[in-house]
């Protein structure tokens, strides 16, 4: 029962948890233990709260009983993301310097979260500071990728991409400043949306790079990041960035019909330089859903070409003004990979800075003209699959190149932008999943949901799972 | 004259690792090289919109 239960979506798990047929307590217990049991070999949790969770789980299943069923999410187990505040409780970054740091409030999506009724079971592994894709850190060793313990799970929400993939964890949260989101969730088979920026806030959330920063769900399926951004999306006045602007249903709006659906193909940025096979299977979505109805238009979009220009100068920027202090004072507290890149973000220049800005106004304003002729821009999240476990290169095509270069490259402008974009599993290369991206107009997420869901009935992953989570 | 990494670090007071130094050089002209001359971006006209407004930020 332990094994079935782990292996269930919050979309399965919900009515049972509802109708009385599963106790949340039972629930919560299986997934504490199979985390407990996956920690050796998967690395995913930070810290587990097992004491907590079960008293939760007590509570939850006490309201439930008593006919005060609060929602899809109402005792459902899950662990989040290490960068994201839990008041009175230590929240590390996956760093030294704050392992010791303990906030004074919840961010805004624990508060809802909980409001809606989560049973918070731990805080997950990320790249030290989320500063990095692979999830290598050298203070709490490395997550590794629950289809292959000899690779990455990407990163930076590493922890979290593992942890949902193995079962360690019902769903979970990332958070996505150049792909930090859509990377793990690629290449751990899982969905991952990073809603418009703006969307969800951030508040309470330890920035990586305050402008491109985003918060998003990281589930099995699409109608659980569905249901999850029903609960976490919404102005708050306690983040500068967010946006007043009405959020609707997402749930309610996933019916998986594209018929009528146009879908944007760019050619000459987000498909130059990939994976054959990777082609191949994003290629075969996008026919999967000609085939339902959608029809494809080619779509230019000239400053694509600095792109990644302009992310890599506002990312290295902003985070290593915000770890300026600590460079000065303490630089051999941060792991060597993060420290170089604080190092090389002291480089660009004020004009540096702001010439990006000004790509960035000309990119968003080219992805506008774009969505006037398009629903949607579809495209491979990733052009390569997992790479072992401390390597800087991976094989693209027969040739070994630069693994983060390559690996932000299609992920990265909508960063920039503020777009939302899902990554949803289109199939395999080998025994490595291959996530599809599909990236809309700003706040469409529900629309991006749809999409999703019309592949995800496709079936593209085969039914198969990792055998950790199968063999539990 | 132009300055090295390592004298750009220093002025900023930055020790950098030293043997950070030979691959920070390639990853920063790297990025000059990605940059390149931002030929056909319109940017000269570009109001970034960095917005200046009273009470408007920051609130709560």
């Amino acid at each position: 029962m332990a094994k079935d239960l782990i292996q269930k979506s919050v979309e399965e798990l919900a009515p049972l948890l509802e109708s009385g047929s599963l106790s949340p307590i039972e629930l919560t217990k299986a997934v504490l233990d199979h985390a407990e049991e996956t920690q050796d070999t998967i690395n995913a949790y930070m810290t587990i709260y097992r004491d907590e969770a079960e008293q939760a789980a007590r509570e939850a299943e006490k309201e439930i009983k008593n006919g005060n069923y609060r929602g899809m999410y109402h005792g459902i187990p899950m662990a989040l993301k290490d960068n994201l505040y839990f008041k009175g409780k230590v929240t590390t970054m996956s760093s030294k310097i704050h392992k010791d740091f303990i906030p004074e409030d919840d961010a805004t999506v624990v508060s809802k979260l909980r409001d809606a009724g989560v049973i918070f079971t731990g805080k997950l592994s990320m790249h030290e500071y989320a500063w990095g894709i692979t999830n290598n850190n050298p203070h709490y060793g490395p997550v590794r990728n629950p289809w292959d313990t000899d690779k990455i799970p990407g990163g930076s929400s590493g922890g979290s991409g593992a942890a949902v993939a193995v079962g360690s964890s019902v769903a979970s949260l990332g958070t996505d400043t150049a792909g930090s989101i859509r990377i793990p969730s690629s290449i751990c088979g899982i969905v991952g949306l990073k809603p418009t920026h703006g969307r969800v806030s951030k508040y309470g959330c330890y920035p990586l790079a305050w402008s491109l920063d985003h918060i998003g769900p990281m589930t099995k399926t699409i109608k659980d990041a569905a249901g999850m951004m029903d609960i976490i999306s919404g102005y708050d006045a306690k983040d500068p960035t967010s946006v007043d602007t009405p959020v609707g249903q997402h749930l309610e709006r996933i019916k998986g019909d594209v018929s009528g659906l146009v879908i944007g193909v760019n050619e000459e940025y987000f498909f130059n330089e990939v994976d054959n096979d990777v082609d191949q299977v994003v290629r075969g979505t996008i026919k999967a859903l000609t085939d339902q109805g959608a029809r494809v238009e080619v779509v230019k979009i000239p400053t694509l070409k600095y792109a990644e220009w302009a992310e890599l100068v506002t990312s290295l920027s902003e985070a290593s003004t915000i770890h300026h202090e600590d460079m000065l004072k303490r630089p051999q507290d941060f792991g060597d990979d993060i420290r170089m890149l604080f190092e090389l973000g002291e480089l660009p220049s004020a004009v540096d800075y702001l010439q990006a800005q000004q790509v960035r106004r000309q990119l968003k304003q080219e992805f506008h003209e774009v969505f006037q002729k398009v629903d949607v821009l579809i495209a491979p999240t990733l052009p390569v699959v997992a790479s072992k476990i401390g390597e800087d290169t991976v094989d693209l095509n027969g040739k070994q190149v630069d693994l983060i270069d390559n690996i932000i490259r299609f992920t990265g402008p909508s960063n920039l932008t503020g777009n939302p974009a899902l990554s949803v599993p289109g199939g395999f290369k080998g025994d490595l999943p291959v996530g599809v991206q599909i990236i809309g107009p700003a706040f469409s997420e529900a629309l991006l949901l749809d999409v999703g869901y019309a592949i995800e009935q496709t079936n593209p992953m085969k039914n198969r799972k990792p055998a950790l989570l199968t063999r539990a | 004259m132009s300055l090295s990494v390592q004298q750009l670090l220093e002025s900023k007071g930055i020790q950098a690792k030293p043997e950070h130094l030979e691959i920070l050089e390639s990853r920063w002209n790297g990025m000059k090289k990605l940059r390149g001359t931002l030929e056909s971006v319109k940017i000269e006209d570009a109001d970034i919109g960095l917005r200046n407004i009273p009470g408007g930020d920051h609130i709560g």
